[in-house]
């Protein structure tokens, strides 16, 4: 586990404030591991904040959205070489304490990619709202459909990838609503899914990238995305992209 | 007679045009084939009108103008997809550039702190 290089991906949208506490926590207690913090064009301090709190930052030159930011990470982590890269949440949500838990089947070469969920029995103390549960449940049932992979919590950020799936993701990853599209694209490249308990706190301040008004168009660009996505070719992943 | 004489006129002339803004490199051939097909159907239909004719006839159309009319939208539908086509490719590569420029200054930021306590 020491000899593994492994990589803190956290995406960063307008979180001052709220980036440097979960800076500073993750480097304190995880002093082994990289950080890299991926500024999405904020307009505030994020980028400032973040650097300032002990991170490197890759700042972006215009709003990509979370899945071109998470982006960035994966071919920052492809380029340097790491094993293992970890996606947490800038807004203090993600709790660091079960970062070691979603990490441990990965580096231990069991999974490709170990997702945090909010809801699998045990450590399931995060209450979201009705509306947000029948989505999350529609999306783990079309999930389970097309791909025969079972999660409870498939919208979770809270992730670990492995080498394999860190390839893949800095070639295709989707641009924006990613997280449920690409556990459809993992699987179509025979990644290992998994997933383990993890705990979630309620947002700290900042706004959810789902809004209410965007909710329907949410729902439907991923059932939309993740259906097409079961037909699309694969495309051969080049081995020389950096 | 008349109207004959425009739309050869009309659709030499966006064959012309097409042509010319490839010369002055405002557009690229691959961007421009579609239009130049497009406007050499034109040029075809208009100077045999007869054969515009016999073709509304026996795909179904009461009118010849109905299908040019029919035509012009088909023409448009196809363009504006193929136009969606680029614009996804545009989006992509910039994206893919943005990405990497960014990783290009974070790596260039350490560098060049690397090599600032040797000068000073």
């Amino acid at each position: 586990m020491q000899n593994k290089k492994i990589l803190i991906i956290i995406p960063a949208y307008n979180e001052a404030g709220r980036v440097d506490k979960v800076v500073a926590q993750l480097r304190a207690q995880f002093p082994s591991f990289d950080l890299l913090v991926v500024d999405d064009c904020s307009s505030d301090a994020t980028a400032c904040q973040a650097r300032e709190a002990g991170s490197p930052v890759v700042s972006l030159p215009f709003n990509l959205g979370i899945g071109g930011a998470v982006q960035t990470g994966f071919q920052y982590a492809k380029h340097n070489g790491y094993d293992v890269a970890i996606q947490v949440d800038a807004d203090g949500q993600h709790d660091p304490a079960s970062i070691l838990d979603i990490a441990r089947p990965v580096i231990a070469g069991e999974l490709d990619l170990c997702i945090g969920s909010r809801f699998t029995a045990g450590k399931g103390n995060f209450k979201s709202s009705f509306l947000r549960r029948i989505g999350i449940r529609f999306f783990v049932h079309l999930i389970g459909i097309l791909t025969g992979v079972r999660l409870t919590d498939p919208t979770s950020g809270f992730r670990a990838y492995g080498k394999k799936a860190i390839d893949l993701f800095a070639a295709h990853y989707p641009i924006d609503f990613p997280e449920p599209e690409s556990i459809v694209i993992a699987k179509r490249y025979q990644a290992r899914i998994g997933e383990v308990p993890a705990l979630m706190h309620p947002r700290q301040g900042g706004s959810s990238s789902i809004r209410y008004l965007k909710t329907a168009y949410y729902m439907i660009k991923v059932t939309v995305a993740i259906m097409l996505c079961t037909l699309s070719k694969n495309r051969r992943i080049r081995a020389d992209e950096h | 007679m008349n109207i004959k004489l425009l739309a050869v006129g009309i659709s030499l002339g966006l064959f012309l045009t097409v042509i010319e803004l490839i010369r002055r490199k405002k557009m690229s051939f691959k961007y421009a084939v579609s239009w130049l097909a497009a406007s050499a159907l034109a040029i075809l239909f208009s100077v045999f009108d007869r054969l515009l004719g016999a073709c509304a006839q026996m795909l179904g159309f009461t009118l010849p103008s109905n299908f040019i009319f029919f035509l012009i939208g088909l023409v448009t539908v196809f363009l504006s997809l193929l136009l969606t086509v680029y614009l996804y490719q545009q989006t992509n590569r910039i994206e893919l550039i943005a990405q990497k420029l960014s990783l290009v200054e974070l790596e260039l930021s350490r560098l060049t702190q690397k090599n600032q306590p040797d000068r000073t």
